[in-house]
């Protein structure tokens, strides 16, 4: 009888364990996912002065193009919290679409090596902004999904691990931006 | 589920791989049940042990070091970032996606286009492309095989397809010692046992007899499950089943198989580098590619599912 019990105990602990680790390690993800949001942000954004760089080069006349990007690009080193990181980053990926539109009234521009090279890494690093995004709002939604449902959301609380927010950009049409084609 | 088709393909195609998985233990059982009544304890007990051992011996040793080993019998070369950024770039956006480590990359000279993942843990990854996909594919089509492999790495299909191997080989090993032990060796034993049950024999006989054929059944069954469950998984990496499908469609068309094949290492590629009229369906170890481009295909109408 003695063993049944100390048994029964062993467990319970060892289910409890389990599911606070469950927690803390889903929230370590996020907040891991989160950063990996950020490199790529940090990323893109190191691209920008190059790209308008090389673009001004070509195309003098586009002073206010060249003004937004730079203006959405300050506003998104500065933004925290996920939702204005999320907001600074719509706004950062709609002003190069702009820069790239206008990129395209100017075909030497467009043949230029500098311009193909700038153009690559930009492709690659928006996918990696996207696909950074994707990750982390599947492990949010594996996070949420564990604080609100039996049994984890009874230890929620003990391993102080809330429900985090979705990353979520205005424009819905940001998927298909490394597939444009010049 | 219609939602996130993808999710319910992954957990279909995981369950349906235990379900193999279990009836390969339950086969393993039945040959070892078969042995025990066809030749007593004394023999048994010593021969099973003996065959999982050098099956187990055979297959880890070349698990442990599959990374290694593929390189070897491939002629596959271990290439850097400077090489071929833009392929690094592609590998790195699934990457992202996956939240796996970067995995190691080579490439195969070879005029037929494929691809392959390999390696014991997400760790010791290695995905190879052969110089041939690499020139018939746009970028798209690029990251849905990319997508594919990385699913390989993170679903552990090197470790799934290790222990199948180990079991069908094991089975392989321990039927072939028993039937040569029903010419020679094995009398004394059977005397013990005349009095048996005679139905029961001829029943443990044909177990044996047809256990092999039956374990790499199931062998190649798991390798078809696993190939489908690849492509589900990359799906939810990438999100994008077009990408995968136009890369299937352009393997499709493309007759040319890989030069350096070998019966050995043809699981591991992401199509089937034998001749598909040679192998019957059952024993291939990849589902039809027109089946898979139709499953990519339903995943496509169902539209982009939730970010």
């Amino acid at each position: 009888m003695k063993y049944i019990v100390i048994g029964v105990i062993a467990l319970v602990i060892l289910f409890v364990v389990a599911q606070y680790n469950r927690l803390v390690r889903l929230n370590i993800t996020v907040d891991e996912a989160f950063a990996q949001i950020e490199v790529q942000l940090k990323r893109r954004a190191d691209l920008i002065p190059n790209l308008v760089e090389t673009v001004k080069g070509y195309a003098k006349h586009e002073q206010g193009t060249f003004d937004a990007v730079v203006a959405a690009r300050a506003k998104a080193t500065s933004a925290s919290t996920v939702a204005d990181v999320a907001a600074a980053d719509g706004a950062v990926t709609t002003a190069l679409r702009g820069l790239l539109a206008v990129a395209e009234a100017y075909p030497d521009l467009k043949a230029s090596a500098n311009f193909l090279s700038l153009q690559e890494e930009l492709s690659t690093t928006e996918n990696k902004v996207s696909f950074s995004r994707q990750f982390y709002n599947d492990n949010v939604r594996s996070l949420n999904t564990a604080v609100k449902t039996v049994p984890t959301s009874f230890f929620a609380g003990l391993a102080k691990v809330s429900a985090r927010q979705f990353y979520e950009v205005e424009n819905a049409a940001d998927r298909n931006v490394p597939n444009v084609k010049f | 589920m219609a939602e996130n088709n993808f999710r319910a393909l992954q957990s279909a195609n995981k369950s349906k791989t235990y379900f193999l998985l279990a009836s390969m233990g339950l086969l393993t059982w039945l040959v070892a049940y078969a042995a025990l009544t066809y030749f007593g304890t004394g023999t048994t007990s010593t021969i099973v042990p003996l065959a999982v051992g050098i099956a187990l011996v055979g297959v880890w040793g070349s698990y442990y070091g599959s990374d290694k080993l593929v390189i070897t019998m491939t002629g596959a070369k271990v290439i850097q970032r400077e090489d071929a950024p833009e392929l690094f770039n592609v590998i790195e956006e699934v990457v992202i996606a996956s939240g796996l480590p970067m995995p190691k990359v080579a490439i195969v000279e070879d005029r037929a286009p494929n691809a392959f993942a390999t390696g014991r843990n997400p760790e010791h990854a290695l995905i190879a492309f052969t110089t041939r996909i690499l020139e018939v594919m746009d970028r798209d089509e690029l990251q849905g095989v990319i997508a594919h492999e990385m699913s390989h790495v993170a679903n552990r299909d090197t470790l799934v397809s290790a222990v199948a191997a180990t079991t069908a080989g094991a089975i392989a090993i321990l039927s072939d010692f028993l039937t040569r032990m029903m010419w020679f060796g094995g009398g004394r034993d059977r005397d013990r046992d005349n009095n048996g049950n005679p139905i029961a024999l001829v029943l443990s006989l044909v177990i044996l007899i047809l256990a092999p054929i039956a374990a790499l059944l199931l062998k190649s069954a798991i390798s078809r499950k696993r190939e489908a469950l690849a492509d589900a998984t990359a799906v939810s990496f990438t999100r994008n089943p077009a990408g995968l499908r136009k890369a299937l469609e352009v393997l499709a068309a493309d007759s040319t198989v890989v030069h350096a094949k070998s019966n050995a290492v043809a699981h591991i590629w992401i199509e089937s580098p034998l001749d598909g009229k040679s192998v019957s369906k059952l024993f291939s170890t990849h589902p039809p590619i027109e089946e898979r481009i139709a499953t990519l295909r339903a995943m496509e109408s169902l539209g982009p599912a939730g970010k």
